[in-house]
């Protein structure tokens, strides 16, 4: 496990309908231990995904340095799994398959990998699901083997984009469920962009607030876990980390 | 109408049962058409035979080893020109598809030469290759080759990026990235591109062969008109239709089915 650092971190970018430069990412620095759940929030526009872009690697930064144990990245790279709001499941493997490509890219053999995968679809109940294709599961199953499979490459970090924002309401607070319980279990490092507030909360140790392509502030989040809805819609201290950080993104 | 009801019905059922009856079924009246016009003696027979008399030229050139020959030579033309049509567009369309630069330079060219009909290059292939399989091969070829680098093309584009940066993101190297996801994400495209290439290639081997060949489907039928046979005339735009139906319904379409429906990529 290694640290993650943003340092300074900018991004401008030639708008070619506009005919000018758009500043989407201005100065962000950041650091995210190892094992930590970090949750960044913020309006439309402030430049979340952007950083999270960055991070993965998909498109280059224009000032400033992301560094993974003191070493800069660029390019995407393993040692970054993404979870995508798309899911960005192959269509044309299975579920099984889809779980162990990362293996798969490591030259890992075959039954070996299969034993990967089929460890981790356990993790999310999606041990009958394994022989399956993406398009025959339902949303919610479709991200779920999203998580897993950049979960079974053991990333140093994992970079959540809005996983759950297009599966439906009832889904998303089981999907959320889930993920505390398997960051419980396996302590990955995770950044996850939303623009739920309530959502940011209940999953993270800090929440990240961006504006404008800067960081507003941070909040501590030191409820305890395991979390669940259940409690937690009562729970006075929730309420109120909620309403102060949602309080920060309205202001934004 | 309930009768008619009725008759719907049991045709539902029935070709529910045999699919390959609803392909039959619909030649019924067009035959009986045929049949009639021919029986009706409005044309001398030479001139307008009927479906009996085709029936008999079929088994006669059957018998005699023309039909199997020349159906044999035609087919093996097509294949090699599809072959190295694919071998060839394929490549091409997700060079074109993956570089920005590769489709600025070879996009307008593509263009260019796609307007030149395939049966347009005859004069001149015919005065460099002479009457040969050299020249009906390069025409083939060329008529293979656009819609499959046409619709490698879009396929290649087609593809969500999000799966290209899931794949490199799981540790795939570009050109893993390629053979990984870039070529089964444009699979049914460049299905669908062979099956439109095989059509237009199907075609332009008659033509060719008419005007060059010494054997295959389209030299019987213009060997016939030397010889006033039309009988043998009408059986060749049979088989070619016959033909068609065979290799795009039982083995093109359910190829395009198998890839893009089970993936959900295509909705049926």
């Amino acid at each position: 496990m290694k640290t993650l650092s943003l340092r300074n971190l900018g991004k401008t970018y030639f708008d070619p309908y506009a005919g000018a430069h758009v500043t989407a990412v201005h100065d962000v620095s950041l650091d995210v231990e190892p094992g930590e759940f970090i949750s960044v929030v913020g309006p439309s526009g402030c430049g979340k995904t952007t950083i999270l872009n960055m991070i993965a690697g998909f498109i280059p930064y224009s000032k400033g340095d992301i560094l993974l144990d003191g070493k800069p990245v660029h390019g995407p790279g393993p040692e970054r799994g993404v979870v995508f709001q798309s899911f960005a499941l192959f269509p044309w493997k299975t579920v099984l398959d889809n779980v162990g490509f990362g293996p798969k890219m490591r030259g890992v053999p075959k039954a070996e990998r299969d034993r990967i995968a089929h460890e981790y679809l356990a993790l999310a109940g999606l041990s009958h699901a394994a022989h399956r294709y993406p398009n025959e599961l339902s949303g919610g199953m479709q991200q779920r083997v999203g998580v897993v499979r950049a979960l079974a490459n053991n990333p140093d970090v994992l970079l959540m984009d809005e996983p759950f924002a297009s599966v439906d309401a009832q889904t998303r607070m089981t999907l959320q469920e889930e993920l505390t319980r398997i960051w419980q279990e396996r302590k990955p490092t995770v950044i996850f962009i939303t623009h739920d507030v309530p959502e940011a909360v209940f999953l993270a140790n800090r929440v990240v607030v961006l504006s404008k392509g800067r960081v507003l502030d941070q909040v501590a989040i030191d409820l305890p876990r395991p979390r669940v809805w259940d409690d937690l819609v009562r729970d006075d201290q929730f309420k109120q980390l909620s309403a102060r950080v949602l309080q920060m993104v309205r202001a934004a | 109408m309930n009768v008619l009801l009725q008759i719907w019905a049991g045709y539902a059922r029935l070709t529910r049962r045999w699919p390959g009856i609803a392909a039959i079924i619909p030649f019924i009246p067009v035959l009986a058409l045929w049949t009639a016009v021919s029986e009706a003696g409005l044309f001398p027979r030479a001139f307008f035979p009927g479906p009996a008399d085709v029936i008999r030229a079929f088994f006669t050139l059957t018998y005699k080893g023309i039909l199997p020959d020349y159906l044999q030579d035609s087919l093996i033309r097509l294949a090699t020109g599809a072959a190295v049509g694919m071998a060839l567009g394929i490549p091409l369309g997700i060079l074109i598809g993956t570089s920005r630069w590769a489709h600025r330079i070879c996009w307008p060219v593509l263009l260019f030469f796609q307007a030149i009909g395939d049966i347009a290059w005859l004069p001149i292939l015919l005065i460099w290759f002479g009457f040969g399989l050299t020249t009906m091969t390069f025409v083939i070829v060329y008529t293979v080759l656009f819609p499959v680098v046409l619709n490698t093309v879009l396929g290649v584009e087609s593809v969500p990026r999000d799966l290209s940066r899931a794949a490199l993101s799981l540790g795939a190297s570009r050109a893993r990235v390629l053979w990984e996801v870039t070529l089964p994400g444009a699979l049914p495209n460049i299905i669908t591109g062979l099956r439109n290439g095989l059509g237009y290639g199907w075609r332009a081997l008659i033509a060719v062969e008419m005007i060059v060949g010494t054997s295959g489907i389209g030299f019987m039928m213009f060997d016939a008109r030397r010889a006033g046979s039309t009988v043998e005339i009408i059986l060749g735009m049979i088989i070619l239709g016959l033909l068609w139906y065979i290799v795009d319904a039982w083995i093109l379409a359910p190829l395009e089915r198998a890839t893009g429906q089970r993936w959900g990529l295509v909705t049926s």
